[in-house]
């Protein structure tokens, strides 16, 4: 199967779509997003895992097979950014996972029912002893983490096996400007509503003027509890001046030392956590590290830079699971890739549709940016039909997942 | 306590000297004077200082808007904690 959507992936295109073709396209993608985390997802997720993971494999497949200017924005950023670390064929099979990793993880919040268990049972949870003997500490313990894996779904399990866990981070849907109500609800119904279930507070939302975050994550841990934080998101524009420059996929990335503060500033230690699915697709490790060294004093930079290489492993080793690939923006906000082009590049809607696996995850900036406007300029993009296509694609993606 | 704590931002979370020196009016928002973090810091430090636990709240932006703001919120929380302690007597 895998090898047939990356090859049926590397034909070539024989027609273009006209206009009413792209629109009706983005219907049929933007329903199937909907009848996915509606109706197919929660009623494969009561089949047994190998099946309920096929099918969300095949799903992730089609997807791949369709989403061609998606598919080739992610192909493109990987070896952007990993280099010639990659080949072409390799980055193909990683873009092939990145898109059945999205439709894994609707299964694996289906799974969440009751108390989790039958995702309990597909999740091994190693570290375990490394978080019993933070909270030992009666300061409560940071988990930190890239927006990597299905850490939300993993998160949720983890505060089921008996952790009081809260989350920082926010829910995008609510934030992103332009989106409808109905598509606030839609994925707080099918996606927010069953991550929250399990966790201890409800998510503590950063956001410019929200300036009870922190205080709220420091109660949070008085209380001895678990506070999540993925520190690998773009800075939002009102906090690029606190943003740090670490080194961090071969490059150096303006990232937000909010961790190391908030460590410091509360005595809780801070582990790192990732999540990767194994090649059945159906398990998955969650792997927790020791406490990362945080002196009280001394320079952020370094303690920061201790959470920064975590993530940076964990990345290289399996980057398919890594969030942004699909991101052309953030990955430039970052640093990790050149910056926008200029104006006058075709610039693709900042609103996700129903659907979009970018509502699935947390800590999102806003989407008043112009997403990816290198692709205009990418080899092989060369006709503007070409490039409406792409674009009609990106605006798909929400379909994806 | 308007002073002390116009002391401890002055001297601990002003970052910007061009700031310097800040009235009780001063907007400690509009200025980013407090951020998320900062206000974590004072917050830690009004507890020490005042023996007043500030509840989730109380965290509102208005109440940490200026000295004056914080000042004004740090006595009703004293006034009901006294009168709290008070009415257990």
């Amino acid at each position: 199967m895998s090898e047939a959507a990356t090859k049926l992936a590397a034909r070539p295109r024989g027609r273009r779509l006209g206009w009413a073709g792209r629109v009706g396209r983005r219907l049929l993608r933007r329903a199937e997003g909907v009848a996915y985390w509606l109706a197919v997802a929660p009623l494969a997720a009561r089949l047994p895992a190998s099946l309920a993971y096929r099918v969300a494999c095949w799903r992730g497949d089609g997807d791949f097979l369709y989403s061609e200017g998606k598919r080739s924005e992610i192909v493109r950023n990987l070896r952007g950014v990993l280099g010639d670390e990659l080949s072409p064929e390799e980055a193909e099979r990683l873009a092939r996972d990145v898109f059945r990793f999205l439709s894994c993880e609707a299964i694996d919040v289906m799974r969440l029912r009751g108390r989790a268990r039958s995702l309990g049972s597909l999740v091994d949870i190693r570290g375990r002893e490394h978080l019993d003997a933070a909270l030992a500490g009666g300061k409560g313990a940071i988990l930190c983490s890239a927006h990597f894996g299905s850490h939300m779904s993993v998160f949720s399990l983890l505060h089921a096996s008996g952790f009081p866990l809260t989350t920082i981070g926010r829910w995008h849907w609510n934030y992103t400007p332009g989106l409808s109500s109905a598509q606030r609800r839609f994925w707080d119904l099918v996606y927010a509503r069953r991550v929250l279930r399990h966790r201890q507070r409800p998510n503590i939302e950063p956001w410019p003027g929200r300036v009870q975050v922190a205080v709220q994550a420091a109660a949070a841990l008085r209380a001895n509890e678990v506070v999540t934080i993925c520190s690998d998101a773009p800075p939002l524009d009102a906090d690029r001046t606190r943003a740090m420059e670490v080194p961090f996929l071969g490059r150096q990335a303006r990232l937000l030392p909010g961790v190391v503060t908030l460590a410091r500033l509360t005595g809780a230690p801070v582990l790192m956590a990732s999540v990767h699915r194994l090649a059945d697709y159906r398990h998955q490790v969650l792997e927790i590290s020791p406490p990362v060294p945080v002196p009280a004093r001394g320079e952020t930079a370094t303690a920061f830079a201790h959470c920064v290489a975590a993530m940076d492993a964990a990345i290289r080793t399996s980057p398919a699971h890594w969030f942004f690939w699909f991101k052309t923006d953030d990955l430039a906000s970052l640093g990790l890739l050149p910056a926008a082009p200029p104006a006058g590049t075709p610039a693709v809607s900042p609103q996700p549709a129903v659907g979009e696996p970018a509502a699935l995850l947390e800590d999102r900036r806003s989407a008043s940016v112009h997403r990816g406007g290198q692709h205009g300029q990418h080899e092989g993009h060369g006709s503007g039909a070409r490039v409406q296509d792409d674009q009609a694609d990106r605006e798909e993606w929400p379909a994806m997942a | 306590m308007e002073e002390v704590i116009n002391d401890y931002i002055s001297q601990e979370l002003v970052k910007d000297a061009a700031l310097l020196p800040i009235s009780n009016l001063t907007s400690l928002l509009d200025t980013g004077i407090l951020d998320s973090l900062s206000l974590l810091r004072l917050v830690n430090y009004v507890e020490g200082r005042f023996g007043i636990v500030v509840h989730d709240v109380d965290l509102v932006p208005e109440h940490f808007a200026s000295v004056d703001a914080i000042c004004a919120c740090l006595r009703a929380r004293t006034w009901e904690t006294a009168s709290q302690a008070g009415g257990h007597e």
